[in-house]
């Protein structure tokens, strides 16, 4: 099968001459769920921005399904269009309704006809659990309603890759579940998706393949099962200590 | 109860402060034996006393058609139908010269405190929307990473900034409106919107700036390229933020709007001046004279409050 992803050897130098990619070489097959787990300033998340470009690299290459991010024939919003992004700050248009969010982007965007969009809309917001908010703004929501609506409307685009940086960390504990739930509704689906998470439990059970990085570099990949519990390598075994 | 009470005398303090205040005003009014004749004001703002109808040129009264008198010029064309007027001065038949009266009139006419309150409003107007697009359109260069763009705005910005909107007035009349052939008003208006405009590229700049980050970052993940970015998430919530401080900046052009009277333009400062000269009541008039302007600004910043409320809703 080909691959949807594929990174290799991305390296990622910022101005002051941090280091936050090393050599990190990924392939996604469709369909597959990759998590990607490791201390905070291991330059996960900076890995996963650079997948929809919201990051430059330094060197290296990224092509999302065949397409060569980097050459000067893409067109980038093209491309992002096929990759959404879920934050974990949610970045939910405050300005716009529930609905509002999750329709801007096919009108303004795709430049669909209004009707379809909206009934596109509040098919997602019921798919997401939320057919009673559509007309509830941002700040009317809680943390993991919120965090659903920016799925629904990372979805609206009908990507054929989600990215999700840290979807549950600004949410309270007893709402990291109901935005669990959702991401594994979509899993099920066949949606390849990229977690970068601290949700363990989530990554043994919805994960394909498990990755682990540290430093920028990408030191383990492998199944969830060899993972969790069988890590040959020391510095895994260290983090996997602490986080378990 | 207890708080009841204590705000009950706070406001009653406030309230004793300002009349005695105008106690003061009133006092110090009395003291310097001058002669308060509010009513000398009035007609300046609106009047019915009778105004007189002159003939535009040379002719003769004849009766028309349907029995109504008119003045025919020499050529033999009617100029003026003379049948709506209630109180004629001439008669069939009369030989008729330039300036001389036809008719009067009794009706409610605006004197040139209102025609000038009506010149204030729109340059003002003008100015208004003159420099929120120019501003819109400084503020986004201000914050674009193109140097050239950016570094114009900032002499833009610094340059206007730097000058007296007086002198600046002085100059888009004497040398640019000599150079490109302007009329008075058009100068008045691009000298405040001019002026304006940098004030409002600092409020957008800011505005776009105390928006969060991860804002621009979700609507380009989803595909939207830069300026669509900007028109449907970044400056709608800008805009909302900016308000507060734009109407100040709005308020501030209405009030100095009065600078263009210097160039001969008939606003209500101008207006007042000359009334002053003929009314011999110059303390009552700047007193209207203030008053109206009172009244614009703070109907500006009722409607700027208005449509706050009104974008609220998702707060």
């Amino acid at each position: 099968m080909k691959n949807i992803i594929r990174a290799e050897k991305v390296n990622k130098i910022y101005p002051n001459g941090c280091h936050a990619l090393k050599d990190v070489s990924v392939n996604v097959d469709k369909g597959e769920v990759i998590v990607i787990v490791g201390p905070s300033g291991s330059g996960k998340s900076t890995f996963l921005r650079t997948l929809n470009q919201l990051e430059t690299i330094s060197s290296g290459a990224i092509e999302i399904d065949g397409i060569d991010m980097y050459a000067r024939s893409t067109d980038i919003n093209k491309l992002r269009q096929d990759v959404g992004m879920v934050f974990q700050g949610f970045n939910l248009f405050p300005h716009k309704t529930a609905l509002g969010n999750v329709m801007l982007a096919p009108l303004k965007v795709a430049n669909r006809p209004h009707s379809e969009v909206k009934k596109d809309a509040e098919n997602l917001l019921n798919k997401v659990g939320l057919a009673d908010r559509q007309t509830n703004y941002p700040n009317h929501l809680s943390g993991g309603q919120q965090q659903r609506v920016a799925i629904a409307r990372a979805l609206a685009m009908t990507p054929n890759i989600m990215l999700f940086d840290e979807p549950t960390s600004a949410l309270d504990p007893e709402m990291v579940g109901e935005v669990l739930d959702v991401m594994k509704d979509l899993a099920k689906e066949g949606m390849t998706m990229v977690v970068v998470t601290h949700e363990m439990g989530f990554a043994k059970e919805v994960a394909d393949r498990v990755m682990f990085m540290e430093d920028g570099e990408l030191i383990v990949s492998d199944t969830p099962e060899n993972f969790f519990d069988a890590p040959s390598n020391p510095r895994l075994q260290k983090f996997l200590s602490k986080v378990l | 109860m207890q708080l009841n009470l204590k705000s009950l005398f706070w406001n009653g303090i406030f309230v004793l402060v300002l009349l005695s205040i105008c106690w003061l005003i009133y006092a110090s009014g009395k003291r310097i034996d001058y002669n308060w004749n509010w009513e000398r004001v009035v007609p300046y703002i609106a009047t019915n006393a009778e105004s007189s109808i002159n003939a535009p040129e040379d002719g003769e009264i004849v009766l028309a058609a349907n029995n109504q008198l008119v003045l025919e010029n020499l050529s033999g064309d009617v100029i003026v139908e003379l049948g709506n007027y209630s109180s004629l001065n001439v008669y069939e038949g009369d030989l008729i010269f330039e300036g001389d009266t036809l008719a009067s009139i009794e009706e409610w006419r605006m004197g040139p405190i209102l025609h000038g309150v009506i010149t204030t409003v729109k340059i003002s107007a003008w100015s208004l929307v003159f420099a929120l697009v120019l501003g819109l359109f400084i503020g986004l260069m201000r914050i674009s990473s193109n140097p050239a763009l950016k570094k114009l705005s900032i002499v833009y910005i610094e340059l206007i900034r730097g000058t007296p909107l007086l002198v600046q007035i002085f100059i888009v009349y004497f040398f640019i409106g000599t150079v490109l052939d302007l009329e008075r008003f058009t100068a008045g208006v691009i000298s405040l919107s001019v002026f304006t405009s940098a004030y409002v590229a600092e409020i957008v700049r800011s505005g776009i700036q105390s928006i969060p980050k991860g804002q621009m970052e979700a609507a380009r993940s989803l595909g939207m390229n830069y300026p669509k970015a900007m028109m449907y998430v970044i400056l709608p919530q800008a805009f909302k933020q900016t308000l507060p401080p734009l109407a100040g900046q709005f308020i501030n052009l209405i009030k100095d709007s009065s600078l263009v009277s210097v160039i001969s333009i008939t606003d209500l400062t101008k207006a007042g001046r000359e009334v002053v000269s003929g009314s011999f009541a110059p303390f009552e008039v700047w007193f209207t004279v203030a008053a109206l302007y009172l009244i614009l600004t703070s109907g500006l910043s009722w409607a700027i409050q208005a449509l706050e409320k009104k974008l609220s809703a998702s707060d």
